[in-house]
């Protein structure tokens, strides 16, 4: 394996609490065994904020996190605290275009249960770790999975988030690491 | 059952449409956009689309005017109406005018999810009905012949029936009408549907060979008769024996025959001794048998014997109501075997189709269908793919001038082309100009 090419690099959005980074930087080495740095904090994205839905557009997010040259990264996650959205939808956990260079992920939504009561930070940076996992798994190409025990299979909504494993299943598995060893 | 779609999302908004044609690639479905009503009609005319999300508010056509005509034209294809107007009464519009499921953006993501599951179960569900039915209708009716006029479903009342018995059938009916696949339903119904069916087509057997192939010979009996051979009339025992343009045999053959039937035993050529032989006659002519006895060129006695029960299969102009399901039938048949996506008529086509005479009948509808099958550019076969049919013949009424029938048939080839001039002109072999002073001359107009 090429370590430069396949180079995951963390980029924290705004004020992240720090562990939430090397927890990802953490799951993306245990559970793809791919090589992830932590970047220098990226100020803010205020461009990407929609005044009217007060949210951020997760499109214009994905650009200006792709327009960033980062030396020897392969791929950047994006990490914040902000709430998410694409235009049809109310909203969303994370974000990545297919087979691309960038995804970000959102704790806005992960922090809180379906009632909106805080939840302890073991299930947010588990929440996080999937998400991030699962935008990962499109930037290398994978598909949403019908298997519902598989990391790839979409999660609408926190109940089917924490229900989803943290692993993709060995169709997914074989795909990704065929897609890594091409990349 | 693969989960994955063919997927189009009609918006006129780019930022919608990219969101969800990025949303269902993720899913690995095959997804296209449309940014008008128009674009999307454009484009279901080339493919094949299992669902579409069509936004309401639209420029041009919206989307409740769009999903009408989807409905319409493509009622296979599952429509989901999303709109930022929503209200209850477009919701209700929307749902009633054919639309399976109504989406208010922006939405949650898991409801898009539902939603897609929703339609999975839908379009396993369609497979399943569509599969019931067409085991329910070969089950009811007969694999081959087609058919919901009432003179159809009296033949297929008929078929059970008379299969029961041994009476001698004598189908009767133009060419192309199915005659043989009536015998051959009868055949399949009957206690001797494990024995054989045999066909002989009397027109195309030579007299002089006919009596061997019949009756079979010894070896030796003639010259050529190296060994002996069995004929029809014994190679069908315990089966059935359908002889078709049963008019055209000779008297010599019609005394042979009916003496076999009367008797049940034939004797082959070169032999003295009869054979017993078992098998139940059904013959087919589209002559008027009743007229060939006047003319004395039929037996009237071999007649009542071949025609103990009769059944009329009308010709297709009388039947036109059956027109439509054989479309759809060959349709499937052709495009099936072509392997090429030509599904659907247009209904102008369909109304072409049904004012055609049909001279060859259901024969000449199926081979119509496959030469349009064939040729046709898009999935939805149009009049003009069926310009090789010939026109009907003018309706007489009284002795027509040669003007009046020159006007008549033009007219009639302009509506066949829906007044394309070049087209027209093209059919009729002239040129466009002189076209129009024909129009001119004789003041044909559009509506008319």
């Amino acid at each position: 394996m090429n370590e430069k090419t396949n180079r995951i690099g963390i980029l924290p959005i705004g004020k992240v609490p720090e562990i939430v980074p090397q927890s990802i930087a953490a799951h993306i080495s245990g559970c793809l065994d791919l090589p992830a740095i932590i970047l220098p904090s990226l100020k803010n994205i205020a461009g990407c904020y929609n005044e009217n839905r007060f949210q951020y557009d997760v499109g214009k997010t994905l650009q200006t996190l792709e327009s960033i040259k980062f030396k020897d990264i392969d791929k950047i996650i994006g990490v914040s605290t902000v709430d998410l959205y694409i235009p049809i939808f109310a909203y969303v956990f994370g974000e990545a275009k297919q087979g691309g260079k960038a995804a970000v992920v959102s704790l806005y939504r992960l922090e809180k249960d379906t009632h909106g009561k805080k939840q302890p930070s073991s299930i947010v940076l588990e929440r996080a770790a999937k998400v991030m996992l699962h935008e990962l798994g499109h930037l290398y190409n994978l598909f949403h999975c019908a298997d519902e025990h598989c990391l790839m299979h979409f999660s609408g909504g926190l109940q089917d988030l924490d229900a989803s494993p943290l692993y993709f299943c060995r169709y997914c598995s074989k795909y990704f690491l065929d897609a890594r060893s091409k990349s | 059952m693969d989960d994955k779609m063919s997927i189009m999302v009609v918006d006129d908004e780019k930022i919608v449409r990219e969101s969800l044609f990025h949303w269902f690639k993720k899913a690995g479905h095959k997804v296209d956009t449309a940014l008008s009503g128009f674009e999307a009609l454009e484009k279901l005319e080339k493919n094949n689309y299992e669902l579409m999300f069509v936004d309401i508010k639209m420029p041009g056509m919206n989307g409740i005017e769009l999903l009408g005509k989807v409905k319409t034209d493509y009622p296979d294809t599952i429509v989901i109406i999303i709109t930022a107007y929503g209200s209850i009464t477009s919701a209700i519009n929307a749902m009633k005018t054919g639309a399976s499921d109504y989406l208010l953006k922006p939405f949650k993501p898991d409801l898009l999810s539902l939603v897609m599951q929703k339609v999975v179960q839908q379009k396993k569900m369609a497979t399943e009905y569509n599969y019931l039915r067409d085991r329910l209708e070969k089950i009811n009716r007969f694999e081959n012949i087609i058919g919901q006029s009432s003179s159809m479903e009296k033949i297929f009342r008929l078929i059970p029936e008379v299969a029961q018995t041994d009476s001698s059938i004598l189908l009767t009916g133009e060419t192309g009408t199915g005659k043989e696949l009536v015998a051959k339903a009868i055949h399949a119904k009957s206690q001797r549907m494990q024995k054989p069916f045999i066909t002989i087509n009397c027109g195309a057997i030579p007299d002089t060979l006919m009596e061997s192939e019949l009756f079979g010979h010894q070896k030796g009996a003639f010259t050529g008769a190296v060994q002996s051979r069995k004929g029809f009339l014994e190679v069908v025992s315990g089966g059935t024996l359908f002889l078709d343009e049963i008019g055209e045999i000779s008297q010599k053959m019609q005394i042979d025959l009916l003496r076999v039937l009367e008797e049940k035993k034939i004797t082959k050529i070169g032999s003295t001794d009869p054979i017993d032989v078992d098998f139940r006659l059904i013959s087919a002519t589209r002559r008027n048998l009743e007229n060939e006895i006047a003319a004395n060129t039929f037996r009237e006695d071999f007649y009542y014997r071949i025609n103990v029960i009769n059944i009329h299969i009308p010709p297709l102009r009388n039947r036109k109501d059956d027109i439509p399901l054989l479309v759809d039938h060959f349709l499937e048949k052709y495009s099936q075997e072509i392997a090429r996506k030509v599904d659907r008529v247009s209904g102008e086509t369909l109304e072409q189709l049904k004012r055609y005479h049909w001279p060859g009948n259901v024969r000449e509808l199926e081979n119509a269908i496959e030469r349009a099958v064939v040729l046709s550019k898009s999935r939805t076969l149009k009049t003009t793919d069926f310009s090789f049919l010939q026109p009907s013949p003018v309706t007489r009424s009284g002795a027509l001038s040669l003007n009046e029938m020159e006007r008549q048939y033009i007219l009639e080839i302009l509506k066949q082309y829906g007044w394309n001039i070049t087209q027209a002109a093209k059919s009729l072999d002239i040129n466009r100009v002189t076209l129009h002073k024909k129009i001119k001359r004789f003041k044909l107009k559009k509506d008319a």
